[in-house]
């Protein structure tokens, strides 16, 4: 454990900035002194796995590991945690690959609402890492820094057992720490900016141009896609709209191109709803290779809600014996509340969401105009923000024109 | 629940840290596990905080001339696991008492005395054991006991420019036998009555004393030396635990409860009830440290 580098003295109105590992990613965050922990972790960085329940130190909702220590994030203000580790829940398991606890407590039903759980898992794992002996008997003390009001403690007792039993000679560490690039949030109202190096200079919204490259992150994908679709349009056709990255941007739905930046850069936005989600992306492209028969795209984009994703996107078209085969390969990292919703349901909706921009693909190679609007927005629209349609930025320009024209009533 | 706006600062040396105290409104950050609530409720606001964490010196655990000296960000979790602090047993022994491991890895033994609640562990040991405190301002330095240190409730005698840098245990000698237990509605709560307690076993002579906290305004110590002869007395010079503890239990541990216990009560216990609390923990308490102290004088442990 390090110990944090002196800081002069900083007025109530200021910001104090403050490095510190979330996850294994570096962050540096300037924010007032007063936000604690959680409200960092939530509210800056959109990692909302970590709850808040009383804010004052009672319930344990907000317990994160801080330098291999559980700790209760709201009791700790984000400025005296620099230079500090500190891993989430977020960071203890993947959906596709769980911590042992994680997968403890499912088993063991040891869950009802799950407001408890990222408090317990983290506590859980503090009290196991450091006392890989303890005892069934002693559990329910040892525990009691977390609060649960649903389950009557008796299966978290069980799959806590249950864990430290199988894994008394060293519980495997978090499994969800890399390089993975955080990016921060600004919501209306908040009192600062969170931001990593590589994402400061992508940001849409600051300044003009664009980076070098975007750097996507080290480890496994949230989200991968491998998918084959047929298509019935002959390959020069499809290889006609696999060159023009504006038609092929009409393909993609729910997306309106903001800004071309030429070398192949393009900004965008889009909207995602899904059932109740409603999603805000800004994003940024990146055309890496083009030509008639393929391209790879590397991307990302914000959430205004608090997330981020970054993508790469290689797709190759080849010919068929009923025309052209379309392969299309994503590995998609979300970070974020989004993250959350990505990996309960994005492996099917971008699926689908894929299936439908092979389907537009296949239109526009018959000569037809394809209908983007038609098609249901998904967790991945944030890619077709980056390369999203011309026909929406004219709509846009024009819009903007009116607006221009008759005052500002009406809004949109 | 959240706290008002503070300048902060993270001075990186004592020195400087005593500078910042200086300025009015200043408060001393530590750990924050008592502190962060009072502003998250805003029952405190203070205008500055002065976060010790940046000073290395502060956070130094160490053992000299038969003292256990805890600097003021040595964090609760250290002290309770260091090989160093088992030289002072009653630390061991009221550590996992304090708050839940997930405080503990936050808060600071000195914090906890400088907060100096009623009901908290840490003030009553360093009363049971007679510890020093160390405060530095840019006036100087000094050295306050702990029977002068507590004076009221979350009252001590550290002046606002004033930083309680250090506090130094006396180790405890082979003859010395300890005792702590507590009584909370949960574990990790505030409890509503505990005691710490301390015996030593010289030949034929029996001494000890004892603290008591959420019981008065602070720590309440006694000496109970001749309340625990007088139980020797009943069970002959040496009784087995279970003896020991009946004798006291059958009076002695009665009259020290009702000279201690001095509070009007709350919603969660009378003072009656605190004073049967403290009854039972001391006559268990005393029993065990009694019997510690008579094996580790005759080599026994």
């Amino acid at each position: 454990m390090n110990l944090p580098t002196a800081q002069s003295r900083t007025a109530s109105s200021d910001t104090v900035e403050v490095n510190l590992s979330v996850n294994g990613s570096s962050v540096s965050m300037s924010l007032p002194a007063r936000v604690t922990l959680s409200d960092a972790l939530r509210d800056h960085l959109g990692l909302t796995g970590t709850h808040v329940g009383c804010e004052h130190g009672i319930c344990g909702m907000c317990t994160v590991l801080v330098d291999g220590e559980a700790a209760r994030a709201c009791l700790l203000f984000a400025v005296q945690l620099d230079g500090a580790e500190v891993t989430t829940v977020e960071g203890l398991g993947r959906q596709d690959d769980l911590h042992p606890l994680q997968e403890s407590f499912g088993r063991h039903h040891a869950l009802q609402c799950g407001f408890c759980t990222p408090g317990f898992l983290m506590s859980s794992y503090d009290l196991l890492s450091h006392e890989p002996e303890i005892t069934r008997e002693d559990l329910p003390s040892e525990l009691s820094g977390v609060l649960c009001r649903c389950t009557g403690y008796r299966n978290i007792i069980d799959a806590v057992d249950d864990v430290a039993e199988n894994f008394r000679g060293g519980l495997p560490a978090p499994g969800n720490c890399g390089s993975r690039t955080l990016v921060g949030r600004t919501p209306a109202g908040s009192t600062g900016t969170a931001s990593t190096d590589t994402t400061e200079d992508v940001d849409p919204t600051h300044g003009q141009g664009h980076p070098e490259r975007i750097n996507l992150p080290t480890g496994e994908p949230t989200i991968a896609i491998d998918l084959t679709s047929a298509l019935t349009s002959s390959p020069a056709d499809v290889a006609r709209v696999m060159g023009d990255v504006r038609l092929l941007a009409r393909c993609l739905p729910g997306a309106e191109l903001t800004d071309v930046l030429g070398d192949d850069w393009y900004l965008g936005r889009a909207q995602v709803a899904l059932g109740p989600v409603r999603l805000s992306f800004q994003g940024m492209a990146h055309v890496l290779e083009q030509s008639p028969e393929r391209i790879a795209i590397n991307a990302q984009g914000k959430d205004t809600g608090g997330g981020s994703a970054q993508a790469r996107i290689v797709m190759v078209a080849e010919p068929s014996a009923s025309g052209t085969s379309l392969h299309a390969e994503a590995s998609v990292y979300l970070t974020g509340r989004i993250a959350g919703f990505g990996r309960s349901l994005a492996g099917d909706v971008s699926r689908r969401m894929f299936e439908d921009f092979a389907r537009a693909i296949d239109q526009a190679a018959a000569g037809v105009e394809p209908d983007a609007a038609a098609a249901p927005p998904s967790g991945f629209t944030l890619l077709a923000a980056a390369v999203g349609g011309r026909i929406r930025a004219r709509y846009q320009r024009v819009r903007v024109a009116a607006r221009r024209r008759f005052g500002r009533s009406g809004g949109d | 629940m959240k706290a008002a706006p503070f300048a902060y600062v993270r001075p990186g040396t004592v020195e400087d840290t005593v500078v910042e105290l200086e300025l009015e409104g200043a408060k001393v950050l530590a750990g924050g596990q008592s502190l962060v609530p009072v502003l998250a409720m805003r029952l405190g606001r203070p205008s500055s905080l002065v976060d010790l964490s940046a000073v290395p010196e502060l956070t130094k655990l160490s053992r000299d001339n038969g003292s256990l000296r805890v600097g003021a960000m040595v964090r609760q979790r250290q002290v309770q696991y260091d090989d160093l602090a088992r030289a002072v047993p009653l630390l061991g022994l009221a550590l996992p008492w304090v708050g839940h491991r997930e405080i503990r890895s936050r808060g600071t033994v000195c914090g906890s005395i400088a907060h100096a609640d009623p009901s908290a562990e840490l003030p009553a040991i360093a009363s049971c054991l007679g510890a020093t405190m160390t405060l530095r301002s840019t006036r100087g330095s000094r050295q306050v006991s702990a029977g002068d240190f507590f004076t009221g409730a979350m009252s001590t005698v550290i002046e606002p420019d004033e930083l309680l840098t250090e506090v130094s245990f006396p180790v405890a000698s082979p003859d010395e036998g300890f005792g702590f237990g507590e009584f909370a509605r949960r574990h990790g709560d505030f409890a509503l009555a505990g005691v710490a307690v301390r015996v030593r076993t010289t030949g034929e002579t029996v001494t000890a004393n004892i603290t008591c906290f959420g019981v008065a305004d602070r720590p309440a110590s006694a000496d109970v030396s001749t309340h625990l002869r007088a139980a020797l007395d009943v069970t002959g010079p040496e009784p087995d635990e279970a003896d020991l503890r009946r004798a006291l239990a059958a009076g002695p541990a009665e009259e020290i409860a009702a000279a201690v216990v001095d509070t009007v009560g709350d919603a969660h216990a009378s003072p009656g009830y605190r004073r049967q609390l403290v009854a039972g923990l001391l006559s268990r308490q005393l029993s065990r440290a009694f019997v510690k102290s008579r094996r580790r004088e005759s080599g026994v442990r």
